[in-house]
């Protein structure tokens, strides 16, 4: 279920990224997008009922199904990784408006570009 | 000394660099001077470094081999010759031209899937920044947008890779692979090669070209053009010559699209009218040569190709944008004539030109030559006539570019800076003379050829 839901997200990040026009929607698109790659990736560690992988007194055998630590420690990187980008689309959008005055990639007219 | 330090010190220097704005170009240029100078003169051993001191297939590795070691002095080699044109003029870009350097050295080093990740990330921020320079925002932005789906799929076929194997190291995903379903592969192999492909610049993933070098400068195009494009292709290599093993459908699908890519790049720059879209079309198509040779096992050729096509263009795209920012355009016609002031520069450029082509006495005619002879060995019908169509085609538009460029009676004002000059006669020269006497390439493809199959 997790993972459907992972991949409906991507697919509208796709979505937005095909229809829309606005700068500052493509990025919120680019985002969507993202955190439905970062929830599949969380997805394929997952295990139902699972455990923080963690040695203690109440789970000291690794019978009792751990759940993965190396996906959330991958979207850890991958979301930090997905903010630095954000703000760089952020910050070139702003030139973009300063330069045609418009975020609309539309109304920008030809020889502006 | 070990070759982490190539990671680490361009990267400790980048967040030092941010203290001092005045320190931060000669940090730039005393550390890639340094990068370059410590694979020069070998002190840094042969090597696979683990990280952390976690046992290969857990921890990070780094994996310096012979292959690292020739892309990391090509790769740095080049950087250092960009960085000499430009450190006092871009002031700004000191810090990131170092993030762009720690992250390019780690793209060939690493060893890791997720790694290669982050250090493609890493170099794909400082390249959407080194486009800035180009002062086009809504072109920058497309490339943005490109790269970041691009390396989104990288991750997530490289994320159903960990499921199915459960590593991330390369070698040992490549032992895992062996015998797992061709078919299952697919998938994933098919979103990383799309992911990858942004950056190398195949044709239908790399719409954001146009925009982004079609209006370059001398300082963003070598950059892009050449070190990027360089680094990016050696990443396919790595991956396709130790990691995965393509089966035949898969590789017939990856044939037919990087033919698709080599003839369309070719017709493109063909058609175009303007001196910088001609070659960065040109390039999409050598990728895609270069790319075809990695898949079908002639590493050693397709690391030359790869060399030798990107200081052409490092060369050809710093003189063409320094000329195209001072006539205001780059169209061939505006441009005709300039090398009837400039015949130093012409000579280089014309050396470089014929090189690519690959016409004899040239180092691109034993490169070409010697990958067509062994595709005749191995009677790979398909791939020798997508060459030989390319190379005819390429022949025709940079022979009517050159023509244009010598023959004609006018001649535009321009300067073009002795720097720039030095550097494009002393690559000719470099390029003839390897052409006339090429032991040392014939060494290195015997070398290679005798060590290929291992990692060392």
């Amino acid at each position: 279920m997790l993972q459907y839901t992972a991949i409906a997200l991507m697919m509208v990040g796709l979505y937005g990224l095909l229809t829309q026009r606005n700068v500052i929607k493509i990025i919120i698109s680019l985002n969507v997008l993202e955190i439905g790659l970062n929830i599949f990736i969380i997805s394929i560690g997952y295990v139902q009922d699972g455990v923080a992988p963690i040695f203690t007194g109440v789970y000291s055998t690794p019978s009792v199904g751990f759940v993965d630590p190396l996906p959330q420690a991958l979207v850890l990187t991958a979301i930090v990784i997905g903010v630095g980008t954000t703000a760089l689309g952020l910050a070139l959008a702003k030139n973009i408006y300063n330069k045609y005055g418009t975020y609309d990639l539309d109304e920008m007219k030809e020889g502006q570009l | 000394m070990s070759a982490v330090l190539l990671i680490v010190i361009p990267l400790l220097m980048a967040f030092l660099s941010i203290l001092s704005k005045k320190v931060a170009p000669y940090l730039l240029l005393l550390t890639s001077f340094a990068s370059f100078a410590s694979l020069i003169v070998d002190v840094l051993p042969l090597e696979t470094i683990t990280i952390g001191g976690f046992a290969s297939p857990y921890g990070i590795e780094l994996v310096f081999d012979k292959y690292s070691l020739f892309s990391l002095l090509l790769v740095d080699g080049l950087f250092l010759l960009v960085v000499l044109t430009v450190w006092f003029k871009q002031k700004k870009m000191a810090s990131i031209l170092l993030v762009a350097l720690a992250g390019l050295n780690g793209l060939l080093l690493t060893g890791d899937l997720f790694n290669l990740f982050v250090f493609l990330e890493i170099t794909a921020i400082s390249a959407y920044l080194i486009s800035t320079t180009n002062k086009q925002p809504v072109h920058t932005f497309h490339y943005v947008v490109a790269g970041t789906v691009g390396s989104s799929l990288y991750l997530l076929g490289l994320i159903l890779l960990y499921n199915m194997t459960g590593t991330l190291n390369m070698s040992d995903m490549a032992t895992r692979l062996v015998g797992v379903n061709q078919m299952a592969v697919a998938l994933p192999f098919l979103l990383m090669f799309i992911g990858l492909g942004v950056e190398a610049k195949l044709m239908p993933f790399s719409s954001w070209i146009k925009g982004v070098l079609g209006h370059a400068d001398s300082f963003s195009g070598p950059m892009i053009a050449g070190v990027y494009a360089a680094a990016s292709l050696f990443v396919f290599g790595r991956l396709l010559d130790n990691v995965f093993v393509i089966s035949d459908s898969l590789n017939l699908v990856i044939l037919l699209s990087l033919s698709l890519s080599i003839l369309a790049g070719e017709a493109m720059a063909y058609s175009s009218t303007k001196v910088r879209e001609i070659l960065l079309f040109s390039s999409v198509a050598q990728a895609g040569i270069a790319i075809l040779a990695f898949m079908q096992g002639y590493t050693e050729f397709a690391m030359l190709f790869v060399a030798l096509n990107a200081s052409s263009k490092v060369v050809l795209f710093m003189i063409f944008g320094s000329v195209a920012k001072q006539l205001g355009t780059d169209k061939v016609s505006d441009m005709s004539g300039l090398f009837v002031n400039h015949k130093w520069t012409g000579f280089g450029v014309t050396a470089i030109i014929l090189s690519l082509l690959g016409l004899p006495l040239f180092v691109g005619f034993t490169v070409k030559l010697g990958l067509l002879l062994s595709l005749f060995e191995d009677q790979n019908i398909l791939f020798i006539a997508i060459i030989l169509i390319s190379s005819v085609v390429e022949g025709v538009y940079f022979i009517k570019l050159l023509v244009e460029l010598w023959i004609s009676d006018k001649a535009p004002k321009v300067r073009i800076s002795c720097q720039f000059a030095l550097i494009a006669v002393l690559v000719g020269l470099v390029l003839i003379a390897l052409g006339l006497y090429w032991q040392p390439v014939e060494q290195f493809v015997d070398q290679y050829l005798y060590l290929r199959g291992g990692w060392f």
